[in-house]
């Protein structure tokens, strides 16, 4: 057992704290000098032995399978952008301090154990999707392509089973429970549930174990910040928002200012390099699917793996609706679907000249009762009737439940019930 | 005369589907000078090997902590921390303890008065004086 003083540990630009796999001993690429004060840490034996086992159990296979990919994310670490206030003393021979590759933290073995992912797939996948391209501009190096990938599964399995599950989905409600599913706030609280945890600042001394991005500015509006794909680009400008691009008074300082001042905004401009938290773990999240993809036998997997993290949360679907003219509507529905005209009947009231009045009204199409509701006045009872009804018929499931066609992609051979597909929504 | 989405999000429901244990790292501090430690230090020596094999999915953390009594911490998903302090604790003792951290979900602990916690909708329903029918009828 050594005793090291607290100055001699400063200026060895350490972190004190032993972290499972004894960090200090993994740093070989540093100085001999550094090397002899490894024992350090005054109860070695434990330490080293049995808390390194348990990385040991669980990367020695993907440390197997891929060898050749272990130094892949940290190798060029020259791209990444260095911390500005570093937490410890540094000398001139430690200026910078090599990290722990991701085979060797941790934290990543843990979340890799966490998931229960395969022992196909290796550490330096989980460790690169942990790289959001607003802290790696190398895109062999960020998840960035990864993410892409997870981004189009994702959106496969969730809209199948959506389209199956319920065929008569509106576009508009159909869109908003893909959102509800595996947009970046769905996917985000995914990824937090997985206790992944995000680092201060992108930087050489962070874990491979945590999410590294640049953060977004203090007070930058939000649609200013670039998203990440798919879901998380708005399709318009929100008419809330101002448009200060094409502000007159704006265009005339834009027009006034000189080529420094322009350099200077550009490389000053808010969220063109950094993104929110949210974004850069649904990103996160997106290149994990991804991963399952590549090195875990591919869609069967994958299905497995995006029905157990993100499809078996719970989203109300019928708490999705909002209606403009539900009774309207539902008389269109009538028509089209060759139905006698709704109407509706009161059915039981309470109270109807008391505070509290309770009105129970179907809404029936001929002998059949489409919908029911119950409201404090008639008109509100009437509404909800309709909306009772339009629900009932948007919201219809296969009572056995159909095969998700991609069922086939375990096999051809495999039996298929194809869903049922509906003729559309209402539109007039 | 459209249909609007109002926003939503899913909500976890751990265990449907898969399943994420709530522990994500264990400390273990120990000090080495004194005799509270002495279960913990023989732990460490002895069992910490096998109990990390066998939760892939906490991060375990060896470190000193002199001149106090032995503690394991356990950190959780929500944020929250579990202190155990495992003074003049046997080896089995201390296991015990570290399954116990293993297992808690980091929530405080409170009281649970219904057999049943979901967020789906009775499958029976709201009793509705309007529905009800013949000797189900509420009478006031």
């Amino acid at each position: 057992m050594r005793r090291v003083s607290r100055s001699t540990w400063d200026s060895l630009a350490v972190p004190r704290r032993c972290v499972c796999g004894n960090p200090i001993r993994l740093n070989d690429l540093l100085s001999s000098s550094f090397s002899t004060t490894t024992s350090s840490s005054s109860f070695s034996s434990p330490s080293s032995s049995s808390s390194s086992s348990s990385l040991s159990t669980s990367i020695s296979s993907s440390a197997t399978s891929r060898p050749s990919s272990i130094p892949t994310i940290r190798s060029s670490s020259s791209s990444l952008k260095p911390r500005t206030s570093r937490p410890f003393s540094t000398t001139s021979s430690l200026a910078v301090i090599p990290s722990l590759l991701p085979t060797q933290s941790a934290k990543l073995a843990a979340l890799h154990g966490r998931l229960g992912l395969p022992n196909g797939y290796p550490l330096t996948t989980l460790g690169r999707a942990l790289i959001d391209p607003t802290a790696e501009s190398e895109h062999h190096l960020n998840n960035d392509g990864l993410s892409n990938l997870g981004n189009v599964l994702l959106g496969y399995y969730a809209s199948e089973y959506l389209m199956v599950q319920y065929p008569r989905l509106p576009y508009e409600i159909l869109k908003t429970a893909m959102d509800g599913y595996i947009g970046p706030r769905a996917l985000a609280a995914v990824g937090t549930g997985w206790g992944v945890e995000a680092a201060f600042a992108p930087g050489e001394t962070v874990d491979p174990g945590l999410l590294q991005f640049n953060r977004v500015a203090p007070g930058t509006p939000l649609y200013k910040v670039q998203g990440g794909v798919g879901f998380n680009i708005p399709r318009k400008r929100n008419r809330m928002v101002p448009n200060f691009e094409n502000n007159p008074s704006v265009n005339a300082e834009l027009a006034a200012e000189t080529p420094e001042m322009k350099a200077a905004r550009e490389s000053q401009r808010p969220g063109q390099d950094a993104t929110t938290l949210q974004l850069a773990m649904a990103s996160f999240v997106r290149a994990a699917v991804a991963g399952v993809y590549l090195h875990s036998g591919g869609l069967p997997s994958t299905k497995e793996f995006v029905h157990a993290h993100v499809l078996s949360r719970k989203l109300d679907v019928d708490k999705l609706f909002q209606f403009e003219q539900p009774t309207r509507e539902l008389s269109r529905l009538c028509v089209r679907e060759g139905f006698q005209q709704p109407i509706a009947r009161l059915e039981k009231e309470t109270g109807r000249y008391s505070r509290h009045a309770v009105f129970i009204v179907g809404v029936y199409s001929g002998e059949e009762k489409l919908g029911e509701g119950q409201g404090s006045s008639l008109p509100e009872a009437k509404i909800k009737a309709a909306i009772s009804a339009l629900k009932g018929w948007y919201l219809y499931s296969p009572a056995s439940g159909a095969d998700l066609p991609s069922k086939t992609d375990g096999g051809p051979g495999l039996p298929f019930t194809p869903a049922v597909i509906d003729v559309g929504d209402i539109v007039s | 005369m459209v249909v609007r989405g109002l926003q939503a999000v899913s909500k976890a429901q751990n265990g449907v589907g898969a399943f994420i244990l709530q522990c994500k790292r264990l400390e273990f501090n120990y000090c080495e000078m004194s005799g509270s430690s002495r279960g913990m230090k023989a732990f460490l020596k002895t069992r910490l090997a096998t109990f990390a094999k066998e939760n892939p999915g906490v991060e375990i953390v060896v470190s000193p902590r002199p001149k106090k009594h032995p503690i394991i911490r356990g950190s959780y998903i929500n944020k929250r921390e579990k202190v155990v302090c495992v003074r003049n604790l046997e080896v089995l003792q201390v296991l015990q303890k570290a399954e116990l951290l293993r297992d808690a979900s980091g929530d405080k602990i409170k009281k649970i008065n219904k057999p049943v916690q979901s967020l789906n909708d009775s499958v029976r329903g709201i009793w509705s004086p309007y529905h009800a029918k013949g000797e189900d009828v509420y009478k006031v």
